[in-house]
């Protein structure tokens, strides 16, 4: 566990003496929150019966949320690690292998919870947004939204062990698109055209903003959050349990 | 194997590593190093070297054969051996992001020194290494030497039983060279075994007690510097050719009294012969007489050189082996390193 702690001491470390590569990851997020909130909002105002009397940004901060915790950034520290070498040195340290993914691990749900809190502060603040469920449920939002970095970043993870390359890693985070694109992000299941909603209905992500979405808007509706905790947990035992195989098996 | 004073620091058997492709990088190394050794393995760019290395580091299990380092398995006993080494590879591996003190302070705590022990350990070895002004600035901003110094320092955190050195001077400055040297030295002397390799003749004479020549992947000499040289036997005398036809400067000194061995280089021959000073008035008389022109000849002792040359029909500085094993590009581009 001490290593898993000081593995992870360095990640966060990271954080902070890399600001220009966290910035972009923030600024990404709140950037489309605003396009979005100022293109559709007109179309869907308050009195639209899914929004249940809040303005649009309630809809869209969980698309955002998801924006800013979904990063390639522990596969590429890794991956970077790997091509300077020091990769090697942490391998032969008397350590256990999955200590170097827990510890990355660390920094991601560090990353996750001050990102989602930033977003989530910026749509209350600046946008107006409300959440139904309360203070309790706002800390919820932001530990979901960190849960789910932390699970998504397993595929990061796989992405460096498996191809040990810079490039494939970074562009890695383009999957993320369709993955989030695919969902009801701009209207409920019931608004999307058969073909998309069929797509939404059997992505994972559909659920994980769905449940955080209930929280903003409807309150506690605890069928949604079990639902989107159980995604965001069977998303990371797989991704999570696939990275540390490929640690273990790393060049054996 | 079982762990006893009489074990070997390191021992291999057989130990091969045939990578995808069938590229076979080792094949079928032997040796022995016994505990207090700086034993030296030393070959051109691509013989085998760092992925030797790997394999009794346990960072690569070897394909076929079997490795025992502080008496420990390296593939059974993996976590025990990685305890009792040390390990600086060729490719320097520091975080950028981390200060010197901070990735020492690290490195300790990997090895289970933590707390106030850490920081004091982390301080011995800056001072150690000679980095103590530069300890908390980001070892991004290091030079290659103040980097491999560092390096260096992360390995002996726990004061480990056995080094690994992989190339710890290539790309250094002739300076830095010699500062490794005296820490190479220093550390052997507190009783740590030290495995080095390197493609320097003059490290490998220097700093090693024994050593193991490598080339395409085996073992091709073995033992100590002067023991290799004293093997030859014989004084070497190199004629330079400066464009004189290689055969028929052969075929004019090819039955010299006392002559063994005729290695024809680029543009020389080397002729290991019993008397060098005595051999070079008729070398000199046969080539006149046959009107054969050539450049210098010179005599000179056995060098480990020479030793290479004849295991291997080729001169080892400039060398390269023309095997691609794992360690072979970063080998060449830490040759890129030095040549630039």
């Amino acid at each position: 566990m001490t290593e898993v702690l000081l593995l992870g001491r360095r990640a966060v470390r990271e954080i902070f003496r890399y600001p220009e590569a966290t910035i972009p990851v923030l600024f990404i997020p709140l950037f489309f929150l605003a396009v979005n909130i100022g293109q559709v909002s007109p179309t869907f105002p308050s009195t639209t019966d899914f929004l249940k009397g809040q303005g649009y940004v309630a809809f869209q901060l969980p698309v955002s949320l998801m924006f800013a915790v979904a990063t390639a950034t522990s596969g590429l520290a890794l991956v970077t690690e790997i091509d300077s070498g020091y990769f090697d040195k942490l391998l032969v340290a008397p350590i256990r292998r999955t200590s170097l993914i827990l510890g990355r691990l660390t920094a991601d749900l560090v990353r996750g919870i001050a990102g989602s809190a930033i977003v989530l502060l910026v749509g209350i603040v600046i946008f107006g947004a409300h959440v139904e469920s309360g203070p309790a449920g706002a800390v919820l939002v932001v530990l979901l939204a960190a849960l789910f970095g932390v699970a998504y970043a397993g595929f990061g993870i796989l992405v460096a062990l498996t191809t040990r390359n810079v490039q494939a890693t970074n562009t890695s985070f383009l999957l993320f698109f369709p993955l989030l694109f695919l969902t009801p992000n701009f209207v409920p299941f019931d608004r999307l055209s058969p073909a998309m909603e069929t797509l939404a209905r059997i992505n994972p992500v559909s659920y994980v903003i769905v449940g955080i979405r209930s929280l903003i808007i409807d309150g506690w509706v605890v069928d949604k959050i079990l639902v989107c905790l159980a995604v965001i947990l069977a998303m990371g035992v797989i991704l999570t349990g696939l990275s540390l195989r490929a640690i273990a098996n790393y060049d054996r | 194997m079982e762990n006893n004073a009489k074990a070997p620091a390191i021992e291999a058997r057989g130990l091969t590593r045939t990578f995808k492709g069938g590229i076979e990088a080792v094949r079928g190394v032997d040796l022995e190093v016994s505990e207090g050794e700086v034993f030296g393995f030393l070959g051109p760019n691509g013989a085998g070297k760092s992925t030797t290395v790997r394999m009794l580091c346990t960072l690569l299990p070897p394909t076929a054969g079997s490795a025992w380092v502080a008496g420990h398995d390296v593939v059974a006993d993996g976590d025990t051996v990685r305890h009792d080494i040390g390990v600086a590879l060729q490719e320097i591996g520091l975080d950028p992001v981390q200060t010197g003190r901070e990735l020492l302070e690290l490195q300790c705590g990997l090895y289970g020194i933590t707390g106030n022990a850490g920081r004091e350990r982390a301080q011995e070895l800056l001072e150690l290494v000679g980095l103590t002004d530069a300890a908390d600035r980001r070892t991004k901003t290091y030079s290659g030497g103040m980097k491999r110094r560092l390096d260096l320092a992360s390995a002996l955190v726990h004061q480990p039983k056995v080094l690994f050195l992989d190339e710890p001077t290539t790309g250094l400055d002739p300076a830095s060279r010699l500062t490794v040297w005296e820490e190479v030295r220093s550390i052997n002397s507190t009783g740590t075994t030290i495995f080095l390799t390197t493609q320097y003749l003059e490290e490998a004479d220097e700093l090693c007690d024994r050593l193991a020549i490598i080339d395409n992947g085996e073992i091709v000499a073995a033992g100590t510097p002067e023991s290799l040289k004293a093997e030859i036997g014989k004084d070497v005398v190199s004629v330079e050719l400066h464009g004189a036809d290689a055969e028929r400067t052969q075929q004019v000194i090819g039955d010299l009294p006392g002559l063994d061995r005729v290695i024809a280089e680029r543009d020389a021959l080397a002729l290991f012969v019993e008397n060098g000073a005595a051999s070079i008035a008729e070398i000199v008389r046969r080539l006149d007489a046959a009107d054969v022109e050539v450049g210098a000849i010179s005599v000179s002792r056995p060098s480990l050189d020479d030793v290479f040359l004849e295991a291997t029909g080729r001169r080892l500085e400039g060398a390269d082996s023309g095997h691609e094993d794992e360690g072979a590009e970063q080998d060449e581009a830490a040759a890129k390193a030095v040549a630039s």
